[in-house]
């Protein structure tokens, strides 16, 4: 605990920055020649340090505007404006988590983390003492030399959350990053990344189709509709963090959002 | 008991190899020419190795390879590099390669004896251009099948080109071209005896089999052939346990 917030206070960013604005963002794929629309004028305005869930149907895009936003994508219409400068390539300044872990299966759990901090001017203490760190922030003391395909697929997603918050992302983006685990783990997870986002306070955009997920740990859930991918939603959850996932008002929540997603 | 028996399993065909090779030499005059004795074998063996011949061919023939060997797979891989990472590379060489390598090995050497000569030179160039062909092919399948979700997270770090190189593409190719390293290990161990078989001066296993042809000694060629076959046998697998060690890091059940 007390190194996390040592940590903090080494990286430490102004409070307000990871203000994230998309005016009017759309794009679309050449499919022989025709383009399909993919998203259609997203309008999205996420406060510093808000926790902003997407869901929706598959094929809607929310996967699409997470690959935007990191940067993996570049052409596409609409402005994506991170701390008044325009999203055009991968940076540092934003980190994502995939649903299948991407490590590099070449790599030791800590050689995966520490390859993030490549190109930050640390001195090798320093950034072997910030890998210890984060594999401690995820639990993982005890697997630093084990090989991705020794860890289970829990532990293998907890890495890669480490390695995408070590360089201190103003804006963390999770791509359904608990999709493939099962029940247990997965809520066993997301307490960890409540605890997590409670502790760094960066600004985070989690796509899921786990409606309980989005609910538990969004500020907001907003809601996407397919063909072509736009917001037709959006729910705030007035609820202070840490939550309690049994609570009567998410319960609400949920069968709001159940009725919006479903249909009557 | 049956550990060591398990264990030793490989060795029951040669055993009977072995038999069936004595009982034959055994069979008149006619059998004894040509299944030499497993005595005369081993006689030979022992006045070959007093007299030194057979270390001194073993030797060339092995130096021979490794240094055929080195540049083949430098030069394999660099161009297989080259043209997974450039497609304008690999359009202007693509097709030429490709219809050389069709040319087998043996169709090469008449014409590399008539412009080099059949000294060392002409040897090494053949052993290294056997071990060129299965190195470019491998190292151009690992560079150009890196998975996509792979090469994003090199982005995603942004790591400069050299580094994604380095850490992400190089890593993942290096199954394939372990692959092609031990194609062209076989290849160039087989093609260093063949050339010395073909352009006959200096020493080599190759030139101890054809003067032992010349005075009709039976029993040095087959001391010979066993000699290629066991160093053959040996290079593969120094070089598996080498690779599984490097590879360690892949899941294989």
């Amino acid at each position: 605990m007390n190194a996390i917030a040592q940590h903090a206070q080494l990286h430490s960013t102004p409070l307000q920055s990871g203000a994230l604005q998309i005016r009017g963002l759309s794009k679309s794929y050449r499919i022989e020649g025709q383009p399909l629309p993919v998203l259609q004028n997203i309008n999205l305005d996420v406060r510093p340090g808000e926790f902003v869930s997407v869901v929706g149907a598959s094929g809607c895009g929310k996967s699409t505007l997470l690959r935007l936003i990191v940067g993996l994508e570049a052409d596409y219409q609409g402005e994506i404006v991170l701390d008044a400068k325009r999203v055009v390539a991968t940076s540092l300044e934003r980190g994502i988590v995939f649903q299948d872990h991407r490590l590099f299966p070449w790599m030791t759990l800590s050689q995966n983390i520490a390859l993030a901090l490549k190109n930050h001017p640390l001195s090798p203490a320093e950034k072997q003492r910030l890998v210890a760190e984060h594999i401690a922030l995820v639990n993982l003391q005890g697997f630093e030399n084990a090989y991705p395909h020794q860890l289970s697929g829990g532990m293998a997603q907890r890495a890669a959350i480490a390695r995408a918050l070590i360089n201190k992302p103003k804006v963390l983006l999770l791509d359904e990053p608990l999709g493939a685990l099962d029940a247990l783990t997965r809520v066993r997870l997301q307490h960890e990344l409540q605890r997590i986002w409670v502790q760094q306070r960066c600004t985070v955009i989690m796509v899921t189709h786990d409606i309980e997920e989005a609910l538990y740990l969004g500020d907001r859930v907003i809601v996407m509709d397919a063909h072509p991918g736009r917001i037709k939603h959006e729910i705030r959850v007035d609820l202070p963090h840490p939550r309690d996932r049994t609570s009567t008002v998410l319960q609400g929540y949920k069968e709001q959002l159940l009725e919006e997603l479903v249909g009557h | 008991m049956s550990r060591i028996l398990a264990k030793s399993r490989g060795l029951l065909l040669p055993l009977l190899l072995i038999g069936g090779w004595e009982y034959l030499s055994r069979q008149g005059a006619a059998g004894a020419y040509a299944f030499v004795p497993l005595s005369s074998i081993g006689a030979a063996l022992i006045e070959l190795l007093g007299n030194g011949e057979l270390l001194i061919n073993l030797w060339a023939s092995l130096a021979r390879t490794s240094t055929g060997l080195a540049l083949g797979i430098l030069s394999g891989v660099l161009l297989g590099v080259l043209m997974a990472l450039s497609a304008i590379a690999n359009r202007l060489i693509g097709p030429l390669f490709h219809s050389i390598r069709q040319v087998p090995m043996l169709g090469w050497i008449p014409l590399i004896a008539m412009w080099f000569g059949n000294g060392e030179f002409s040897k090494v160039l053949i052993v290294s251009l056997a071990a060129f062909y299965p190195m470019v092919l491998n190292t151009y399948q690992g560079f150009s099948h890196v998975e996509q979700r792979y090469r994003e997270v090199g982005h995603v770090l942004a790591l400069s080109r050299w580094q994604r190189f380095r850490h992400v593409l190089l890593p993942a190719a290096l199954p394939s071209i372990a692959t092609g390293v031990l194609h062209a290990l076989a290849f160039a161990w087989v093609t260093a005896v063949g050339s010395e078989l073909f352009l006959s001066s200096g020493a080599g296993l190759g030139n101890l089999m054809m003067n032992a042809e010349a005075g009709s000694r039976m029993e040095v060629i087959v001391l010979s052939v066993l000699c290629i076959g066991l160093c053959g046998y040996l290079m593969t697998l120094l070089f598996t346990l080498l690779s599984r060690h490097v590879l360690r890091w892949r899941n294989i059940r």
